[in-house]
């Protein structure tokens, strides 16, 4: 992936626009900030996003790059908004009632907060894993091409089968395909017809990402995807991750710093009350942070 | 006498005076058995049992247990039993063990001893007040021993004197009441043994926790062991009065039943049934040899299929829009209130509605169709309840989960939702048809016919379609048809006495049509909660 990478440009932006709303340490914040810059299209662009919950102002003015097939890890403490923007990467936030989203995020280019956005296509080329695993109460076939049956890529109904239409061979390939993408397959192709309930934890996690990959999705959004299982399972979705960076755009939020560390490509810091503080390739993040406050959360001083 | 009581954590050995408590909650949970058979009349309490009359010989037992529980509580104050009681038995013991001292001094003064109403007030308060001291004062193996045990020695004793026994009665005050054995001494014997049951499960314990965690353990499981025995009984009763008019001359026999046949492509078959029932296949005429109930069990059969099919989906789809698309607030609060309020609503007044609405614009006769759209509108409410609060128990990450793929959002509700909340929704139909199947007033006023019909005016629904000319171009007679229901039939015959006259046996006539109202009603649940295990089993296995 590295053809699309390129040299790291800092660059010191004290004048960059403040919010009206913010006290002193956010001035601070802000004179740390530098650009990440790469070559080639970014495959998400953000810029001047703010997002509120009513009241709460939990997003403040973030403007970011996303490289396409990478990793790119959004870390820091709780409550910094960091989970609010990733879903404002696939306008999951839509379904909050309370949230208020400003700004633009561009999808290889196009607008996606604009009128007349098809949320169907987007989350298809923008998909999503959720932080606890949550397969459907179905067979694990069922789960995986849940996607591709909906969307009436894939119709195996009884209509379709007297039509002569029913594609069941495709549908076992890309479920066979969607499986072993998601490394599960050799775990689960004996029991396909069995519910995704009775999986553990880290294979329902896999079975998740499997599912995801069936409408195959451009990005893969994941929230915390390692969080609610045993180090075993977290090593094999780790694995997985890295995998995917081949072929996908991965962004991930993790609490767990050595998970940033081994898996991302670039690293971008959420510190509280919802500012982006630094954004860099990985290394230089943790190696050499430009921020004392970046710097302190990473050691572990705080966060 | 000193505070300190020996504790350990393991204490193996049993001791005497230990089995000696354990007998005594024994003896308890029997007279709790007897006196709810005695209530059940399985057991008459004024026959004798062993040359002995039944009362004595509960009261012995009885004083039995009081004698044990008292001794019980005496030997572990004196120390000779290692127990490990409380400071005192507490104030919520000893504010019920004085109520109950203050009825039975109050009852005793007024009524056996004749001192008047001021009298059983001093009484009662006199009994009262020594009973709460008793309780709450001394030690906790006093305290909770002594009231129930001198309580249970109280009642046995009456009973095994004869105070109360066989020729006994009681009207209390200026009431048109009179109290007479068989209901007094089983509830006697059962409150007695339920007190003297918790005080020796105390006892069993050692007191302290253990004896508190024994002692409620006992008074909750017997008190659901009564709930079980009460439904057993209800059961058993209907089944034992019902059972001879439902299987008067049913015969077992090769050709001995109705002949069945079935015609298909020119060919037709005759299967005659091995098995005669004709008190589930006549109807009632004067002809017959045995009346039968047929018209009325087909009438509720349908009129069960007809409100079902018209309130589910009605009610589902009206529980989607209200927790899937409808915002919360104000609105789904004042339907959420007027669907609680439709649900209590009383029969007798959906039952007007039918008859003053349905009726006139159905051909103004009572029909089928008005009988099951009133039901339908009763079960309405139930349905949009249940199937709202199991749709709302779907987890949000499904619906994530499928938002985040790209599915929009009635294909979810169709694909997730739905399937995942069907087992609430099954319950909320099972437990709505369990109600209509049995109501009688709705019937009465929009629905029934004659009460005794014969076999041949069977409504025939099925076969009643037609096919006709004009718009709509699909006509049923059946449908606005007045026919028959079991519920009231039953009251028809109990309490109108409609027709009776006609019958051989009226009353063996009713109970059987009441026994085959509960079998209806239960194969109903029956095939509800085949259908939800089945749903259930799909989202898990």
């Amino acid at each position: 992936m590295s053809e699309t990478k390129s040299t790291i440009q800092t660059e010191s932006n004290p004048d960059r626009p403040v919010s009206t709303t913010t006290g002193e340490t956010e001035e601070e914040v802000r004179s740390e900030w530098r650009e990440y810059a790469f070559d080639g299209e970014p495959k998400l662009s953000v810029e001047n996003l703010d997002v509120y919950y009513g009241d709460d102002h939990a997003l403040r003015d973030v403007s970011i790059d996303i490289p396409e097939e990478s990793v790119t890890a959004l870390i820091g403490p709780s409550g910094c908004g960091k989970s609010t923007f990733l879903r404002c990467l696939n306008r999951m936030n839509d379904r909050i009632k309370s949230a208020r989203v400003d700004g633009s995020v561009e999808v290889d280019g196009e607008e996606i907060y604009q009128d007349g956005t098809n949320l169907v296509e987007l989350r298809k080329r923008v998909g999503m894993v959720f932080q606890n695993p949550n397969p459907f109460p179905k067979s694990i076939r069922d789960n995986v091409s849940y996607g591709p049956r909906k969307h009436g890529d894939i119709d195996t109904g009884v209509l379709a089968g007297l039509l002569g239409r029913s594609n069941e061979e495709r549908e076992a390939e890309l479920v066979e395909r969607s499986l072993k993408q998601a490394a599960l397959w050799d775990e689960v192709d004996d029991r396909l017809d069995d519910n995704a309930m009775g999986l553990s934890g880290g294979q329902q996690q896999r079975l998740c990402i499997a599912r995801c990959l069936a409408v195959d999705p451009e990005v893969i959004l994941m929230d915390e995807p390692a969080s609610a299982l045993d180090p075993i399972a977290t090593a094999k979705i780790e694995d997985l991750i890295d995998e995917l960076a081949q072929e996908y755009t991965v962004v991930i939020v993790t609490h767990n710093m050595q998970q940033a560390a081994r898996i991302s490509d670039q690293t971008a810091v959420f510190l509280t009350g919802g500012n982006l503080v630094e954004y860099g390739e990985t290394d230089q993040v943790f190696e050499n942070p430009e921020s004392q406050r970046v710097e302190d959360y990473i050691t572990g001083k705080f966060g | 006498m000193s505070r300190v009581t020996e504790s350990a954590l393991i204490r193996e050995e049993t001791s005497t005076l230990e089995a000696i408590a354990g007998v005594a909650i024994g003896l308890c949970a029997l007279l709790f058995a007897l006196a709810m058979a005695a209530l059940f009349e399985v057991v008459t309490v004024t026959d004798s049992v062993a040359g002995l009359p039944m009362s004595n010989v509960l009261g012995g037992l009885l004083a039995v247990v009081g004698v044990v529980v008292v001794g019980f509580g005496a030997a572990s104050y004196r120390g000779l039993v290692p127990t490990e009681p409380r400071a005192s038995a507490g104030a919520v013991a000893a504010t019920a063990f004085s109520a109950i001292w203050f009825v039975v001094g109050g009852l005793v003064a007024s009524q056996t001893l004749g001192v008047g109403l001021a009298g059983g007030l001093l009484g009662g308060g006199l009994l009262g007040g020594i009973a709460f001291a008793v309780t709450a004062i001394p030690r906790e193996d006093v305290g909770s021993t002594l009231p129930a045990g001198a309580l249970a020695l109280l009642a046995g004793g009456a009973l095994l004197t004869g105070v109360i026994g066989p020729g006994w009665s009681w009207t209390p005050f200026d009431l048109n009441a009179t109290f007479f054995p068989p209901i007094v001494v089983p509830a006697v014997v059962m409150f007695c043994s339920l007190l003297g049951g918790w005080a020796a499960a105390k006892a069993y314990g050692g007191f302290g926790a253990r004896g508190r965690h024994l002692g409620a353990y006992l008074l909750v499981y017997l008190n659901a062991l009564a709930i079980v025995a009460v439904l057993v009984g209800l059961v058993a009763f209907v089944v034992f009065k019902g059972a001879p008019g439902v299987f008067e001359g049913v015969t077992v026999a090769a050709g001995a039943g109705p002949s069945t046949t079935v015609s298909a492509f020119g060919f037709s078959h005759t299967v005659v049934w091995p098995v005669s029932w004709p008190f589930l296949t006549n109807g009632a005429a004067l002809m017959n040899d045995v009346d039968g109930v047929l018209p009325a069990i087909v009438g509720t059969v349908w009129l069960v299929v007809g409100s079902v099919l018209f309130a589910v989906p009605l009610g589902v789809g009206a529980a989607v829009f209200l927790s899937e698309y409808a915002e919360q607030g104000r609105f789904t609060q004042v339907v959420e209130i007027a669907t609680n309020g439709l649900w209590s609503t009383p029969s007798i007044v959906f039952g007007l509605f039918g008859y003053a609405f349905l009726l006139p614009r159905f051909g103004g006769e009572k029909s089928l169709l008005s009988g099951m759209l009133t039901l339908g509108f009763m079960l309405l409410p139930l349905v949009v309840i249940t199937s709202r609060e199991a749709m709302l128990s779907v987890p949000d990450e499904y619906r994530d989960a499928s938002a985040a793929l790209g599915v929009s959002k009635w294909q979810t509700i169709r694909s997730v939702v739905l399937p995942a909340a069907l087992p609430g929704v099954v319950t909320g139909v099972i437990l709505g048809v369990g109600r209509i199947a049995g109501e009688t007033a709705p019937i009465l006023l929009t629905m029934a016919g004659g009460t005794f019909v014969p076999g041949s005016q069977t409504v025939d629904v099925i076969g009643g379609f037609q096919f006709t000319a004009s718009p709509p171009f699909v006509a049923n007679p059946a449908l606005l048809e007045a026919t028959s229901a079991l519920p009231y039939q039953v009251y028809a015959l109990v309490t109108a006495g409609v027709g009776g006259s006609q019958l051989n046996d009226p009353e063996a006539f009713a109970w059987g049509t009441t026994l085959v109202l509960l079998a209806v009603v239960l194969s109903f649940y029956a095939v509800g909660i085949v259908t939800r295990y089945y749903f259930r089993r799909k989202l898990h296995q």
